[in-house]
């Protein structure tokens, strides 16, 4: 066997199946466990599938997952793609400057950043503040803080850099002159980019949309810490069942049922996307 | 009545075959000027050669015409309309870039349709693109992706692309100058076939001298973003406007000297090889600083009676089916062609066809 280029994907490919596919087939094994007296018993009961499948509280929070992570991905994109095109016009030097702005969010730790969204958007929080201060509201914005649109704001603020750097790098990848050939041939700006730039920019955005929806289906924390009442997760009903209710097969069997969900539809999203004419010519290359 | 409509005809402007007219015009990038204030005139169905070296200016001043650039200062007309407020996609002029620039993500038929696509309401695309690619011999490869094809096919998609529309005038920039001798010079036959055919004009846009020659009706040769010398080939070639075009063209050798004595059209130049005379560059006069300008072929090892320099061989290159050999002659160094190879050192004479030889003015 000689070595090829795509040999070089071994160590990480086993690193992967040693961190990844072993773990899993403990969960498989666990979820047809049994629990007697606080205490994992092996055997092969389908409880806890059972239970799984008649509980809509279960299903209901992993659709909200699945919500969850299509919503922030169309949000980030439709935001994020304005904003990756403009990296690109950017001089080299202030491109730099412009990356190191955008991964700022990321720098702090996420608890911080919670803590400074509650701080902002709270009821005698920043902006409350100053639209009663300017007399634009006569009571503070409940909706703000503790909701689903905080979910989704905080979300797509996370997820953003994510989605604007896996579409730069692919903006950037896109020769100027190509744009300077379809002008010459008769194409307006905005033709030019929905047959040229687009089409040549969907690998970057079927990267960063499948970054960003595994990045926000499987978020604890936002929705726990700032989404109050709708604050609920899979995630969070997972680590309750593992920790406090002491109910591993039950875990084990909706971690699993989340996880093939999760897979399904990025894999129908990665399917759509690169599907896309521009990117399968630009990967189909050889 | 009817003397009168004569009358009239007869004081009407005759129809102008111009097609571009560049006038006064400037292109600054930062502190370097690109193009330094030039007037240019394309006439319908030539085909105009701007040639230099890099950096004089020859690609700027197409990518003005194409719009991708904006003049400082001066004024562009294209059949007579101003050029300033167009944008690249209302001008009736294609480009044929160094790079290609196919769309990778469309196949040749998509790339060579994307102009006609664009406008709606053109009937028959299908035939006019396989037409178009007929026309670059290309029309079997409609099917495949850019990536699919070699350089020199690639080259003929961008033209195919390029001409399909039917622009009034062609720019070509350096075409040619990603492919191999071989299929270099198909290529120059073919564009200079399809443009006697179309009957566009075109703007091309070469460093190749040999290029220029073979392809131009008019060459344009610029340097320091001026243009140097605006003539034929033939002009050019023999008659070169100064010292640059001169070195530019060819493997000249150039002798500085002081002219003696003008008289019409020929002049007696001093020089380090001694009194030379040779027909003259226009308004040279005598007590001018000059160039003599001696193309290699005006030096043979045989002549009769007039036989001039005696040398000695200092370098001797072997080119295929000739040799290129430099000799040395009070202190200048003279190239010339020989068919058999001479070794350094050795003892040369050299004759000269003063009469085909040209003096020229320093260039600033």
């Amino acid at each position: 066997m000689t070595f090829r280029q795509r040999h070089l994907a071994l160590p990480v490919a086993a690193a992967i199946i040693a961190g990844c596919i072993a773990p899993l087939a403990v969960l498989v094994a666990f979820s047809f466990y049994e629990v007697e007296d606080f205490d994992l018993v092996p055997a092969f009961s389908f409880r806890a599938w059972g239970e799984l499948a008649t509980s809509t509280t279960d299903w209901f929070l992993i659709g909200k997952a699945v919500l969850s992570g299509v919503a922030t991905t169309l949000f980030t994109a439709l935001l994020g793609y304005p904003v990756a095109l403009a990296l690109t016009r950017l001089a080299a030097s202030a491109k730099g400057i412009a990356i190191i702005v955008l991964l700022t969010p990321l720098y702090t730790g996420e608890i911080v950043r919670i803590y400074a969204w509650r701080i902002v958007l709270g009821g005698e929080g920043l902006i409350n503040t100053v639209l009663l201060g300017l007399g634009l509201i006569d009571e503070p914005l409940k909706f703000l803080l503790f909701s689903p649109f905080t979910i989704g704001l905080v979300l797509t603020y996370n997820n953003l850099p994510f989605m604007v750097l896996a579409i730069w790098v692919s903006a950037e990848m896109v020769d100027r002159r190509l744009i300077e050939a379809a002008r010459d041939l008769g194409a307006r700006p905005v033709d030019a980019f929905f047959r040229v730039i687009f089409p040549l920019t969907t690998p970057g955005l079927a990267a960063g949309s499948l970054t960003v929806f595994a990045l926000s289906a499987g978020e604890m924390l936002t929705p726990n810490l700032l989404g109050g009442t709708s604050g609920a997760t899979a995630m969070a009903l997972i680590d309750n069942l593992f920790g406090t209710a002491f109910d591993w097969p039950l875990a084990s069997a909706l971690a699993l049922a989340l996880l093939a969900t999760l897979f399904l539809v990025a894999s129908a999203m990665a399917g759509l996307l690169l599907r896309l004419k521009g990117a399968r010519a630009m990967i189909g290359r050889t | 009545m009817l003397v009168e409509s004569r009358m009239e005809k007869r004081t009407e402007p005759a129809l102008s075959p111009l097609l571009l007219a560049m006038r006064g015009v400037v292109k600054t990038f930062g502190r370097s000027t690109a193009v330094d204030g030039i007037d240019l005139d394309v006439p319908e169905r030539a085909f105009l050669t701007l040639l230099g070296p890099s950096g004089c200016g020859k690609t700027t001043v197409l990518r003005m015409i194409a719009g991708f650039e904006t003049p400082d200062a001066g004024d562009m007309r294209l059949d007579n309309t101003p050029l300033a407020d167009v944008p690249p996609e209302r001008r009736p002029v294609n480009t044929v870039f160094q790079s290609y620039a196919l769309f990778p993500h469309l196949t040749v038929n998509e790339n060579v349709a994307f102009s006609l696509n664009l406008r709606g309401g053109i009937p028959d695309i299908p035939a006019r693109v396989r037409r178009s690619l007929e026309a670059v011999h290309m029309a079997d490869f409609g099917d495949r992706y850019p990536h699919q094809l070699s350089g020199g096919q690639q080259q003929r998609v961008a033209v195919a692309r390029s001409i399909i529309a039917e622009p009034r005038l062609l720019l070509l920039d350096e075409p040619l100058s990603a492919l191999d001798r071989k299929m270099r010079g198909h290529l120059q036959i073919e564009l200079k076939a399809l443009q006697r055919r179309l009957g566009i004009a075109f703007v091309y846009v070469t460093h190749d001298q040999e290029e220029a020659f073979a392809l131009s009706d008019i060459v344009v040769v610029m340097n320091k973003g001026r243009i140097a010398q605006k003539a034929d080939p033939q002009t050019i070639y023999s008659r070169p406007a100064d010292s640059f075009v001169a070195d530019f063209i060819g493997n000249s050798t150039l002798v500085e000297g002081r002219i003696r004595e003008r008289r019409s059209d020929v002049a007696t130049i001093g020089t380090s090889l001694g009194d030379i005379t040779a027909p003259v560059a226009d308004g040279l006069a005598s007590g001018d600083a000059a160039m003599l300008v001696i193309r290699p072929e005006l030096l043979a090892t045989q002549g009769e009676g007039k036989a001039t320099f005696t040398g000695t061989v200092s370098n001797c290159v072997f080119q295929g089916e000739r040799n290129m050999i430099q000799a040395e002659v009070a202190g200048v160094s003279l190239r010339f062609a020989a068919e058999a190879p001479q070794a350094a050192g050795a003892p040369v004479s050299l004759w000269l066809d003063a009469d085909h030889s040209f003096i020229t003015r320093i260039a600033a």
